[in-house]
């Protein structure tokens, strides 16, 4: 059946006399910003409540979701190498803030559908708010890698510098995932869990446990395939060994999420005016 | 202000009954399609108000909800002129956790305002949706008719060309519903035009001359109220469909 999609609508703010592209450009990406951030405030809302007590839940919740696991590494369980409990810290955290989104980002759809149903607005933004509503708790959780370090007397060196690049990275490949978790989770209801498992098997199937150097060489390479590898690598690097990261391990996550999104962000735009039937 | 030449919206669902996209119909087949519209043409001009009606499943929402851009037609042509005001669910698309405040600046966001227009407004709106303390509780402990205020009260804020009513207005107490009318005709009078379906058609009546009857997501009669009313009462009563 052919389907004939041709809807004209006359915006009367868009009607105003154009001027300069750029300052039409200008207005469209404030007009994002703001939806953006309306979006991602609502669901922090929704997260953490309002009044004083958000900020205490805010700091608390990654010790709560994580915090304890690592202290029994830390302080109880006798493991070899250099920190452990820092090791695992650092590729926890980052881990927590990616499989958080996409978890957020699969049921970021349905938990809309109150104004999807009732009102036209710009839906591409829906899982770029849910990778933003996630750093909040990201930046919550870097205190627990604040903890380790002090609890291991490891003091940070200058490649701490690095640490707003690689949180950008993590980020960018936060924000792909969430675009092809929204899909997925609303095509793919009933295999929800299955998606966070194959996202939870991600973690182990990368040195999550144990650096990259413990590894042995032909598992090495093909750990390498994994883009978490990379990006734990070079958390570790900053934190744990006090060095800058590889360039391979910025790089290559930032090509997978790319890649991600060449194919998931044209097929979520063609989507999303879809949405409000299938909520 | 609106032109719909031959609308369709489609509804594919999959062997479980469920709604899928038509790029998901692809690894989970359709097994069954419905036009929720089909063939929908009518135009209407500034000033006028416009009822639909029908039986339940006749198509006034899916109408409405296209008119809003809720829904993208699959086939046909649709110009609206913007800014559409719409309160489409009894919730008027509130999320129930947030408050009064908190809802009423997102919709506004969401609306077409910039965070200061709406973080402006929040006043004015509180005022004109009359919830006083209420306006910062949450959503939840509100009834039909609260939400319905404050869904209104939103709507306005965006000075809507177009607004569209789907029988949200008859879950308002009689005072709002005074109220809701009495703006309705004001844009109506200003060159606007208002889209109102519910089954209380004397209500109806009093916003709209007009009225296209819909059945099977078809226009079955479109002209002066009455005239439509009548035709749809009659096949009501010999259970004619179209």
């Amino acid at each position: 059946m052919k389907g004939e999609i041709d809807q004209i609508v006359e915006r009367a703010h868009d009607a105003r006399p154009s001027g300069a592209p750029l300052r039409n450009g200008l207005r469209r990406l404030l007009r994002a910003v703001d939806l953006l951030r309306s979006l991602t405030e609502a669901d922090l809302r929704f997260r953490y409540g309002r009044g004083p007590s958000r900020v205490i839940r805010w700091l608390l919740e990654p010790f709560a979701l994580v915090g304890v696991y690592l202290l029994l590494i830390t302080f109880v369980l006798d493991r070899p190498g250099l920190a452990p409990g820092l090791s695992l810290a650092a590729v926890i955290v980052p881990f927590q803030f990616l499989i958080s989104t996409v978890g957020n980002a699969m049921d970021a759809v349905e938990l809309r559908r109150p104004i999807l149903l009732n009102m036209a607005f710009d839906r591409n933004l829906l899982p770029a708010s849910c990778a933003l509503t996630e750093c909040a708790s990201f930046v919550a959780s870097l205190s627990i890698i604040v903890v380790m370090m002090a609890a291991y007397r490891i003091a940070p060196t200058v490649a701490i510098f690095w640490l707003p690049l690689v949180a950008l990275v993590n980020v960018y490949l936060a924000v792909a995932a969430a675009y092809a978790a929204s899909l997925l989770g609303l095509w793919l209801r009933e295999l929800k869990p299955f998606l966070l498992s194959f996202v939870r098997a991600l973690f182990f199937l990368s040195p999550g446990l144990v650096p990259l150097s413990q590894t042995s060489p032909e598992v090495r390479t093909l750990l390498r395939l994994n883009p978490l590898t990379g990006l734990f690598e070079a958390y570790r690097n900053i934190f744990l060994f006090g060095r800058a990261p590889a360039a391979w391990q910025l790089l290559y996550p930032i090509v997978i999420a790319s890649a991600i999104l060449v194919v998931f962000l044209p097929l979520y735009r063609t989507e999303q005016t879809q949405f409000a039937k299938v909520v | 202000m609106i032109n719909a030449e031959r609308v369709g919206v489609r509804f594919q669902f999959d062997r479980h009954r469920r709604v899928v996209t038509p790029k998901a119909s692809r690894f989970r087949p359709a097994a069954t399609t419905t036009w929720g519209l089909r063939g929908v043409s009518f135009a209407a001009s500034a000033g006028e108000g416009i009822a639909l009606v029908g039986r339940s499943g006749s198509g006034k929402t899916t109408m409405l909800r296209t008119l809003a851009g809720v829904y993208v037609p699959d086939e046909g042509r649709l110009r609206v002129h913007r800014p559409v005001a719409s309160l489409l669910a009894v919730d008027a698309g509130l999320l129930a956790l947030l408050t009064g405040s908190e809802n009423a600046l997102l919709l506004g966001v969401l609306g077409g305002l910039s965070r200061r227009e709406s973080k402006r407004a929040l006043d004015a709106v509180k005022e004109r949706s009359g919830l006083g303390d209420a306006f910062e509780y949450p959503v939840s402990a509100y009834s039909q008719g609260m939400c319905a205020r404050l869904g209104f009260a939103v709507a306005e804020e965006l000075e809507p060309r177009v607004l569209l009513l789907d029988e949200v207005h008859e879950a308002l107490d009689h005072e709002f519903r005074a109220i809701v009318q009495e703006r309705a005709r004001t844009l109506i009078g200003t060159g606007g035009v208002v889209v109102a379906t519910g089954h209380d058609h004397p209500l109806l009546e009093q916003l709209c001359d007009r009225a296209i009857y819909l059945d099977n997501g078809t226009v079955a009669a479109d002209g002066p109220f009455r005239d439509v009313q009548r035709a749809y009462l009659e096949d009501v009563r010999t259970g004619t469909h179209h």
